[in-house]
């Protein structure tokens, strides 16, 4: 029985990962990145092709970060200059290239045969003891994550991009550029979302174009405006409330079973569209947000 | 690459282009006008087709379902309006861009909820092309022109010789100037919606005459229609219009080049080029950019 | 005996969730050890179409054996679980069902990226996974050490080979070959490439064209040019269904051949009957004569309420159930799941008393008769790395209906 919840615990701690990293790109700086699904491919096809031709872990997973941060720079570069929901455009379309890229270049990829046999950690361990172990792993990320969230965002550093999320032009009237300021925290979240990515494929040793679709990315957002944006208690918390939605979808079919089946992901479906506009509409701080007013 | 087989390619890229202009059109109205992009325009495609296909299915009649479907799209829309994005005036665009990413996977779900997943089409004659010295045209494909270049002139003739589309093109311009010469905003977003839905309906429609109407086949069109919009230059339809078009081609004539896989990444491309060189657009205002 | 659907009810606290599990076999007698299986299957998601359908057929399938006397010594414990055609969800859902409900064998997987994400964590558990996925890799010896995983569907080697077969009875010189963008269809149409340049025929043009296109007329452009006489399309419903069409409207006059689960009628509605003219569908349901198949309807049209040939897979899932309860009831009471895995490629055939039921395979066995199951998908006979068997029925649309040419052996 522990068996499942440790592997429930270990989905939710990646969710939780990849919600810090919008949270910081979105709740803090009023990034509207809508490439979540992208980072997180890169991490994990990264991590995944370097591990299976030799790299050690650390070195294999940190590059999958730092490739999906590099991937950012450029879209940071053309879009952060212009309006919000540019950004928004070229990052889905941007998640559109990545996988189209993925599913054509096979030669690297595999393409829609997708990767089987990714290595795990802790694999000489006992199959208990390794799914404690990696929970372990997921959990010192999300605490890592945590941690430089906190940190940027008491530091001057912070301050100034919370100031530029709340009204740009002043920022730039007193002579700081805002966009440096974005590109840099837009490239830590992709950071961690391609971390994410890399603790995904690893745990799953499965990895395929098709478990990449632009469905996730709008789960992770989600999250963030349900927990809370601009609150790290606040990813945490939509996090939580997704995997439990996720999973839980599952029991309620008990619950409800005069549904059929094959409406119950329909009814899945509604919920999150219905979710996203009553909290869009009436509660925009999120659950644990603070009212703007 | 002979002169026939690019020819075929164009007629091809001309008709997809058309539709992905309407679906262009429909969001860069609401770009223009009520400012935000918005996402629910292939779901409410998607509608539009289901709608024509339920009711062509009860009357027989291609006219009447298509009608039916424009009807129930642009209900849809103004109801979205009224009960959904009507409360966001003033603030953000990412509130109403977030609802409206819910909206459309509410209107999708709905859908599958009550018809399930399964492959609708509308009853039309297959019939061989027409040739004109190697260049194939569909019958089918004439009548899709035509009707879109209708709906296109009708909804750009709103626009541009109304009283109502005057107004619509003040707030597209100027808000806070449009408000305080009296612009009264209600009649102005009952339009817009109404137009938005009557393009959706009618792209969504001619979209499920052209392929089969499965519950993701506006989500797949609203990627080139978003590329298209910002192509064409933000509060600008008529250039979204004209931008859809574009893309239509580029993608049709890439594909010897890039072959059939990537020429889906055509839009996007051409999309982050025009950012880094030309970010209002092809034909838009600077201004409305930064 | 007893077969038990569990209900499972569950709390939600503010942590999480907490699952309150009533454990089976609290009244079952010592001797009789319980063996679990679990329905997992795409109810949910992509593979909805067919999920459900499958999970009924899993139950009902072993409802049958139940009232036949169920396996001697085994009383078979039954649980359910929703894939959502996920790899993500399926994994979750796997290990709840190892680790909760302890069950031994899968049932039913379709997606092979589900099958393949599951794979290892069944095979490490050490339990049966039987499934319906294409992906090659499933029965590769890599994946599939311990010959746990079982196939219940014809693999892509298979189905390129039964494409160039067909194509040479219709004594094509110049074919071409359109493939959907993903696994299975590409592996089956390289196999069918290959096999047929051992003819020492022509390959014509050959495409590779992606899902959700709204027109594939820039790749029939490019097929068409290459003058074929005679056209592979290995796709899906909605892709083919534009493909025929958009095919007629250009002037093709070469047969069009498309694998079953390309074709329904939806397929036939949209394109209609002149441009379908003679196109040829090949299918793994070649026996809807079958006393299994018979069966097999019966009890879907009764828990579905359409025809069971509507839904292949569905056919293959219930064949799972009988299959798997066969070679329980051959390995004994006391057996392991390698035991059983053995047992699964006796009583499969192709050697031995042709059986088409739980009870007469039972009664057979008791007999210390060697049986062949026949079942409703196909005669499932495996191959040594668990891979079926299928025979083919190759079909041709004809004034309006689809009608029998051959099978192919």
């Amino acid at each position: 029985m522990s068996g499942y919840f440790i592997a429930v615990g270990t989905i939710g701690g990646i969710y939780a990962l990849l919600a810090l990293g919008l949270n910081l790109q979105y709740g803090y700086t009023g990034l509207i990145n809508f490439g979540v699904v992208a980072l997180y491919a890169i991490g994990a096809y990264t991590s995944a092709l370097l591990s299976m031709h030799g790299m050690p872990f650390a070195a294999a997973m940190a590059s999958g970060a730092l490739l999906a941060a590099a991937c950012a720079w450029p879209l940071g570069v053309i879009c952060l200059r212009l309006r919000d929901d540019y950004l928004a455009i070229v990052t889905l379309a941007f998640a559109e290239i990545v996988r189209t890229v993925i599913i054509s270049e096979d030669w690297l990829t595999a393409g829609p045969r997708g990767l089987p046999g990714i290595p795990r950690p802790f694999a000489s361990m006992a199959p208990d003891d390794a799914g404690v172990a990696y929970l372990c792993l997921v959990a010192a990320a999300v605490a890592c994550a945590m941690a430089v969230t906190a940190g940027l965002v008491r530091s001057p550093f912070g301050r100034l991009i919370r100031a530029i999320r709340d009204d740009e032009d002043a920022v730039r009237s007193i002579g700081k550029s805002p966009a440096r300021s974005k590109l840099v925290v837009f490239m830590i979240g992709a950071g961690m979302t391609g971390f994410a990515g890399a603790l995904y494929a690893h745990y799953l040793t499965y990895i395929s174009p098709d478990q990449f679709v632009p469905l996730l990315t709008f789960y992770v957002w989600i999250a963030v405006i349900m927990g809370g944006a601009g609150r790290i208690g606040g990813a945490l918390a939509g996090a939580a409330l997704l995997t439990v939605f996720l999973e839980g979808s599952r029991f309620l079919r008990d619950a409800l079973p005069f549904i059929p089946e094959v409406q119950m992901a329909s009814l899945r479906l509604a919920m999150i569209g219905l979710a996203l506009i009553l909290f869009t509409i009436y509660r925009p701080e999120g659950l644990l947000g603070r009212p703007a007013r | 690459m002979d002169g026939v087989a690019l020819l075929n390619l164009a007629v091809t890229g001309l008709v997809q282009g058309l539709l992905i202009g309407l679906a262009a059109l429909a969001v860069s109205l609401c770009f223009a006008i009520a400012r935000f992009p918005n996402a629910a325009t292939g779901d409410f495609m998607t509608l539009g087709a289901y709608a024509g296909v339920a009711v062509q299915g009860w009357t027989g009649s291609l006219l009447t379902g298509a009608a039916a479907g424009v009807a129930v799209v642009a209900a849809v829309s103004l109801a979205s309006y009224g009960l959904v994005f009507r409360h966001f005036r003033g603030r953000s665009l990412v509130a109403p861009l977030i609802a409206s990413i819910g909206l459309a996977f509410l209107l999708r779900s709905v859908l599958t909820f009550l018809v399930g997943f399964d492959q609708q089409s509308f009853r039309v004659p297959v019939a061989r092309a027409l040739v004109f010295g190697g260049v194939r045209i569909r019958p089918m494909d004439l009548w899709l022109m035509a009707f879109s270049v209708a709906t296109l002139a009708v909804v750009l003739a709103v626009l541009f010789l109304t009283p109502v589309g005057r107004r619509m093109r003040a707030v597209a311009d100027n808000p806070e100037l449009a408000r305080a010469s009296g612009i009264r905003s209600r009649p102005v977003m009952i339009t817009l919606w109404t137009l938005i839905g009557v393009c959706s309906a009618v792209g969504g429609v001619m979209l499920g005459l052209r392929t089969v109407v499965v519950p993701e086949m506006g989500w797949n069109i609203l990627l080139p229609a978003f590329a298209a919009a910002v192509l064409g230059g933000v509060g600008n339809p008529a250039g979204a219009v004209l931008a859809g078009i574009g893309l239509g081609l580029a993608e049709a004539l890439s594909t010897p080049l890039v072959g059939f896989t990537y020429q889906s990444s055509i839009a996007f491309v051409v999309l982050i080029l025009t950012l880094v060189l030309r970010p209002q657009g092809l034909l838009g205002r600077a201004e409305a950019v930064r | 005996m007893s077969l038990i659907r569990l209900t499972r009810r569950a709390a939600l606290t503010a942590g999480g969730a907490v699952l309150v599990a009533t454990l089976p076999g609290r009244g079952a007698r010592a001797a009789d050890s319980p063996y679990r299986v679990a329905a997992l299957n795409p109810v949910t998601g992509a593979g909805s179409t067919y999920g459900g359908g499958m999970q009924k057929s899993i139950l009902f399938a072993l409802e049958e054996v139940k009232k036949a006397g169920g396996v001697d010594g085994r009383p078979i414990e039954v649980y359910a679980e929703d894939t959502q055609t996920s790899p993500d969800a399926a994994v979750l859902a796997v290990r709840k069902l190892i680790d909760a409900n302890k069950v031994q064998a899968i049932l039913g997987t379709w997606s092979s990226s589900v099958s393949l994400a599951v794979q290892p964590i069944t095979n490490a558990a050490g339990c049966l996974l039987f499934h319906v996925s294409s992906a090659p890799a499933l029965s590769a010896p890599a994946q599939n050490p311990k010959h746990l995983g079982f196939r219940f569907q014809a693999g892509s080697p298979q189905i390129g080979a039964a494409y160039a077969e067909i194509a040479a009875k219709q004594g094509a010189k110049n074919v071409a070959v359109m493939a959907f963008n993903n696994d299975v269809q590409i592996a089956s149409t390289t196999v069918f490439k290959a096999a047929w340049d051992k003819t020492g025929n022509k390959l014509a043009g050959s495409v590779v064209y992606e899902p959700n296109r709204t027109s594939y007329s820039a790749e029939l452009q490019r097929v068409l040019g290459t003058k074929p006489d005679l056209i592979v399309v290995s796709g899906y419903v909605p892709d083919t269904t534009i493909i025929l069409r958009e095919a007629f409207e250009a002037g093709n006059t070469a047969p069009i051949i498309i694998p079953g689960w390309a074709w329904s009628p939806a397929v036939q509605k949209a394109v209609g009957p002149e441009a379908l003219e003679g196109l040829i569908v090949f299918d793994s349901v070649p026996d809807s004569e079958g006393a299994a198949f018979k069966t097999y309807d019966a009890g879907y049209r009764a828990a579905m309420g359409v025809a069971g040939v509507n839904n292949v897979y569905a056919s293959m899932a219930y064949d799972m159930g009988i299959v798997l309860a066969l070679a329980m009831q051959k390995a004994g009471a006391a057996a392991d799941n390698a035991a059983i895995s053995a047992a699964v490629l006796e009583i499969a055939g192709p050697a031995g008393q042709k059986v088409t039921s739980f009870a007469e395979g039972k009664m057979a066995l008791k007999a210390s008769q060697k049986i062949n199951y026949e079942g409703a998908s196909g005669p499932l006979d495996f191959d040594a790395n668990g891979d079926a068997i299928s025979v083919f029925g190759v079909n041709k649309f004809h004034n309006g209906t689809l009608e029998r040419l051959y099978l192919l052996k």
